[in-house]
C-alpha cells in the first residue's frame, strides 16, 4: 500500500505558514493582532511559521512531484500532511479564534468575580480544538491525504505529558502541608475506586471506566491522556472524560462560592475545598478568585491542593494498569503477576514524566523550589529597592489597612525597602488586588512584588512546548471522534461523573469543616 | 500475555467510519504502544536538551 497522495495540500499549507510568518514579522498583521490582543503569540507565529513552512514546502514538493514507492519512507513522510492539517487548525484556533472569543467575552464584562464568560465556560484553545476536530471529522470529513498523519496526535499528547513533569518540583511537594497530601490522596484514591465501582454496576466498558476514573480522581486532560493507552481507551472516551470534568467544573464554579459564603468558610478552608472538589485547574482558580476577589490567600491554598493531585498521576496509572489486566485480560481466572504487568504495561511516557519531574527537582531548569517556573528571590540590586518617595507614599497610606498580616507585611517592606519573605509577598499581592490603597501606592506595591517574583525562562519555554503539543494532540483527538462513536458511549459517563463529583464535594466539605482550621 | 495483547493499537474507534490502515491502527501510526512511548520520550528529551542548551 502506498500512503503518499499526489496532492498539493501540504505544499500549499507550507506556503501559508511562511506567508503568515512573514506578515507577522513585517507587522502587516498589526491591526488584527492589536484587536485580538494576541501580541504575545507573534514570536511563535514567526518562528513556527518559518520552520514549519520550510518543512511543508520541502516535503510537500516531494509529495507532489516525487516518486513514491511502498516502504518506510512513503509511510512516515506521508504523515506530515496530516500533521500539518492538525497544526493549521490548532494554530488558527490558538492564534486567532480563541483570542477573538476572549475579546467578545471581555466586552460583555466579568460574570463571576474577576472572571469572564469564556474563562468560566472553559472556552480555551484546548476545548475549541477538540470541538473543531469533532466538527471536521463529522461534517466535511478528514481529507484522504491527511488521514495517515491524523494518527500522530497521540504521539504529540504523550510528548506533552512527559514535558509536564518539568513544571513541578520535589521542593514544592516537600513544602506542602501534611493535611493536603493526606486529604488529596484519600479523595483521589476514593474517587478512582468509586468510578470503577459505579462503572461496573452501570455496565460501562472497562476502557471508559478506567479513563473516567483517572480524570475524576486526578485532573482532566493530563490524567485522561496518560491513562488512555493503559486501559485501551478510545478517543471518544477521552473526550467524554474531559467534557464531564469541564461541565462538572462549570457548575462547581458557581455553587462552591455560594455554599462557602453560606457556611462562612475561612480562606484556607475554602481553598482546600475547591482544590479537592473541583478538577480542572482553571476552574479551581476561578472558584477561588470568585470566593476571594480581594486577595490571593484562597487561590494559593487551592493551587497547593491542585498540584498535590497531579503528583498522584503515576500511582493512578499503575493502579489502573493492574485493574485493567485483571478485569479485561485475565478475567479473574488467572493470578495476576504484578511485576510482569508493571514491566509490560506501565507506559514509558509516564516514566518520562517522572524523569522530567526529578530533573526539574534538581534545579536544572529553575531553582529547585519553583512552582510552574515561578520562584521567590529577594536578592535584588539597590536600584530595584524602594525609593524614599515610594516609602513615603506607602507610609502615608498604611493606616488604611485593617488586617494585621497586611499591616506587618507593609511595615516590613517600608523598613527593609524590599519584600523579605514569600508570605509578605502573598499578603501584599492581596492588598493591591483588593484595591484598598490609592493608585500610586498600588503601583509601588506591584513593582515591589514584581522584582522579587521571578519566572525561569526555561520553564516558560517548556510551557510553550506543552501548550503547542496539547493543542496539536487534542485537535487531532477531536478528529477521531465520530457522532456514531459518541452515540455508542451514551450519557453514562456524565451520570457517573456527577455522582462521584457530588459525593467527593460533600465528603471533602465535611472533612474540611471538621479538621481544617486557618492553618495547614 | 502475548505481544499482541499488550497493545492498545488493536483499538479501532473508527471501524464504522470505514477507515483502515495496513500498518498501526486508526489511533496511531505505530505497531505498538511501546514504540510510540519511546519516540515520545526521545522527542521530549530532544526538546529538553534544546531548551537547556539554547535558552
Amino acid at each position: 500500500m502506498i500512503y503518499t497522495k499526489k496532492h498539493p495540500a501540504l505544499l500549499i499549507m507550507g506556503i501559508i505558514f511562511i506567508a503568515f510568518a512573514y506578515m507577522a514579522d513585517a507587522g502587516l498583521l498589526g491591526g488584527l493582532i492589536g484587536y485580538l490582543k494576541s501580541s504575545k503569540y507573534v514570536g511563535e507565529m514567526v518562528a513556527m511559521g518559518y520552520a514549519f513552512g520550510a518543512l511543508g514546502v520541502i516535503v510537500g514538493s516531494w509529495h507532489m512531484f516525487g516518486k513514491h514507492d511502498e516502504g518506510n519512507l512513503d509511510y512516515y513522510l506521508s504523515t506530515i500532511a496530516g500533521a500539518f492539517f492538525i497544526l493549521i487548525v490548532a494554530m488558527s484556533i490558538r492564534w486567532y479564534l480563541a483570542p477573538w472569543i476572549a475579546v467578545l467575552s471581555k466586552a460583555m464584562g466579568p460574570v463571576m468575580g474577576a472572571k469572564y464568560l469564556h474563562q468560566v465556560m472553559g472556552l480555551n484553545y484546548i476545548v475549541l480544538g477538540i470541538l473543531a476536530g469533532i466538527f471536521i471529522v463529522n461534517v466535511p470529513g478528514i481529507p484522504k491525504w491527511a488521514e495517515n498523519g491524523v494518527r500522530l496526535s497521540r504521539l504529540g499528547l504523550k510528548t506533552g505529558v512527559i514535558l509536564l513533569g518539568t513544571l513541578y518540583s520535589l521542593g514544592e511537594l516537600a513544602s506542602l502541608g501534611k493535611l493536603s497530601a493526606v486529604m488529596v490522596g484519600f479523595f483521589v484514591l476514593g474517587s478512582v475506586a468509586m468510578v470503577l465501582w459505579l462503572g461496573k454496576r452501570r455496565d460501562i466498558p472497562n476502557s471508559m471506566g478506567g479513563v473516567l476514573a483517572a480524570g475524576m480522581g486526578v485532573c482532566g486532560v493530563s490524567a485522561a491522556v496518560a491513562t488512555a493507552p493503559v486501559v485501551q481507551a478510545k478517543a471518544v472516551e477521552i473526550a467524554y472524560t474531559i467534557g464531564t470534568i469541564l461541565i462538572w467544573g462549570v457548575g462547581c464554579m458557581f455553587l462552591f462560592p455560594i455554599v462557602g459564603h453560606l457556611l462562612d468558610l475561612g480562606y484556607i478552608q475554602f481553598g482546600a475545598w475547591a482544590g479537592t472538589g473541583i478538577l480542572n485547574s482553571a476552574q479551581v482558580a476561578g472558584a477561588a478568585l470568585a470566593y476571594q476577589p480581594d486577595g490571593i490567600e484562597t487561590l494559593k491554598v487551592a493551587e497547593i491542593f491542585n498540584i498535590t493531585r497531579v503528583l498522584f498521576l503515576p500511582i493512578i496509572v499503575l493502579w489502573l494498569a493492574l485493574w485493567y489486566v485483571r478485569r479485561e485480560e485475565n478475567a479473574a481466572t488467572e493470578q495476576v503477576n504484578v511485576g510482569k504487568v508493571i514491566i509490560e504495561k506501565f507506559p514509558i511516557f509516564v516514566l518520562g514524566f517522572i524523569l522530567m519531574f526529578v530533573l526539574s527537582s534538581t534545579g536544572v531548569f529553575a531553582p529547585a523550589q519553583h512552582y510552574k517556573g515561578k520562584y521567590f528571590d529577594n536578592d535584588i540590586s539597590a536600584d530595584k529597592m524602594l525609593t524614599a518617595e515610594q516609602m513615603a507614599t506607602l507610609t502615608a497610606e498604611a493606616p488604611k489597612l485593617q488586617r494585621s498580616d497586611r499591616q506587618d507585611a507593609l511595615a516590613s517592606l517600608i523598613a527593609n525597602r524590599k519584600i523579605m519573605t514569600i508570605d509578605e509577598e502573598t499578603a501584599l499581592r492581596g492588598v493591591y488586588n483588593a484595591k484598598i490603597l490609592s493608585k500610586d501606592a498600588n503601583k509601588v506595591l506591584k513593582s515591589a512584588t514584581k522584582v522579587v517574583r521571578h519566572t525561569a525562562p526555561m520553564i516558560g519555554k517548556f510551557r510553550q512546548w506543552i501548550t503547542l503539543l496539547f493543542a496539536f494532540g487534542l485537535t487531532g483527538l477531536g478528529m477521531q471522534i465520530t457522532f456514531s462513536a459518541m452515540k455508542q458511549a451514551g450519557g453514562q459517563p456524565l451520570v457517573i461523573g456527577g455522582i462521584v463529583g457530588t459525593t467527593k464535594a460533600v465528603l471533602s466539605l465535611i472533612v474540611i469543616l471538621m479538621f481544617v482550621k486557618e492553618t495547614i | 500475555m502475548t505481544e499482541e495483547q499488550n497493545n492498545s493499537q488493536d483499538t479501532d474507534p473508527q471501524e464504522d467510519a470505514g477507515t483502515s490502515f495496513d500498518r498501526g491502527s486508526t489511533l496511531s501510526i505505530f505497531q505498538s504502544d511501546r514504540a510510540e512511548d519511546f519516540l515520545a520520550l526521545a522527542f521530549a528529551l530532544a526538546i529538553a536538551a534544546g531548551v537547556y542548551f539554547l535558552v
